[in-house]
């Protein structure tokens, strides 16, 4: 790479954090230049493949077991998320 | 700020206030608030549902604890995500898990789920002062200033980080990039 500067654009670029005027600017400049161009896709893709990646699953049944965890630490944690049977089941903390 | 998030963040200081002040539902508000985040953030962090699932109940808990320090000003989310941090960091440390386990399932179509895999287990494989950072701003959406917080560094040295993450994974991906070309 031809400078630091380059290569900060490059990062800038690669997080979408260049104006359109900047943005515009280098790939024109990568038109003439393979290496530039080639950090420029790989490093883009790169951000776009890890942004894109699916999202841990969430489901009713973690929200209900995170829950009961708390309850188990003596913390009855009130939500308008119905409850599942097994919560259902618990005993009272004291008494 | 849209109309959405204006309300949502009038619910939230309501919620932190109402904490604050000992209302029992209020952790529940919160909990239904942010759960879904703060487990997406440790599962990402530890890789690990059941070890995410712990550190979640557990940042809640603290956030009881610790609800006399709460400030209902905008900075509750960098606070909160900082507890997580700090747990998920503890768990690493207490059980050496510095990486992803096997059950790291995430939902996912079937196109595509082979880089998808690889781009997990490459962000596994990054040092942690690496990882963090993608995680935090690539993955959970918060902004620079966020996440220097959450991690108690400056910005430009979260930037430096993130801009350092990105290009080892990069270089972690290799030929799997190529094969989108």
């Amino acid at each position: 790479m031809k400078n630091e500067f380059y290569k900060k654009l490059i990062d800038m670029y690669a997080g979408d954090e260049l104006s359109s005027e900047l943005k515009d600017e280098l790939e024109t400049a990568a038109l003439s230049d393979s290496e530039l161009s080639h950090e420029m896709f790989s490093l883009k893709t790169t951000v776009e493949a890890l942004r894109s990646s699916p999202e841990p699953e969430f489901t009713d049944d973690t929200f209900q077991r995170i829950l009961m965890r708390m309850y188990r630490q003596g913390v009855d944690v009130k939500t308008h998320m119905p409850e599942s049977p097994h919560m259902q089941l618990r005993l009272p903390l004291t008494g | 700020m849209s109309g959405d998030q204006t309300q949502d963040s009038l619910a939230e200081k309501r919620w932190l206030v109402a904490l604050a002040k000992g209302d029992p539902a209020a952790l529940g508000a919160i909990y239904e608030m942010y759960g879904e985040r703060i487990f997406r953030y440790a599962y990402r962090m530890l890789g690990n549902r059941s070890d995410a699932e712990d550190a979640t109940a557990e940042t809640f808990l603290r956030v009881l604890k610790r609800a006399n320090e709460l400030r209902a000003d905008g900075a509750f989310r960098t606070w909160i995500f900082r507890i997580t941090r700090n747990l998920c960091i503890d768990k690493m440390r207490q059980h050496k898990l510095l990486e992803l386990p096997a059950d790291a399932q995430y939902s996912c179509g079937e196109d595509k789920t082979a880089l998808r895999i690889t781009v997990q287990q490459a962000l596994k494989d990054l040092p942690t002062e690496y990882r963090e950072p993608l995680i935090l701003c690539d993955l959970e959406d918060v902004s620079a200033k966020e996440a220097a917080e959450v991690l108690k560094i400056s910005v430009p040295a979260l930037k430096s980080r993130l801009y350092r993450g990105r290009r080892a994974l990069r270089d972690k991906l290799g030929g799997t990039l190529e094969k989108l070309k």
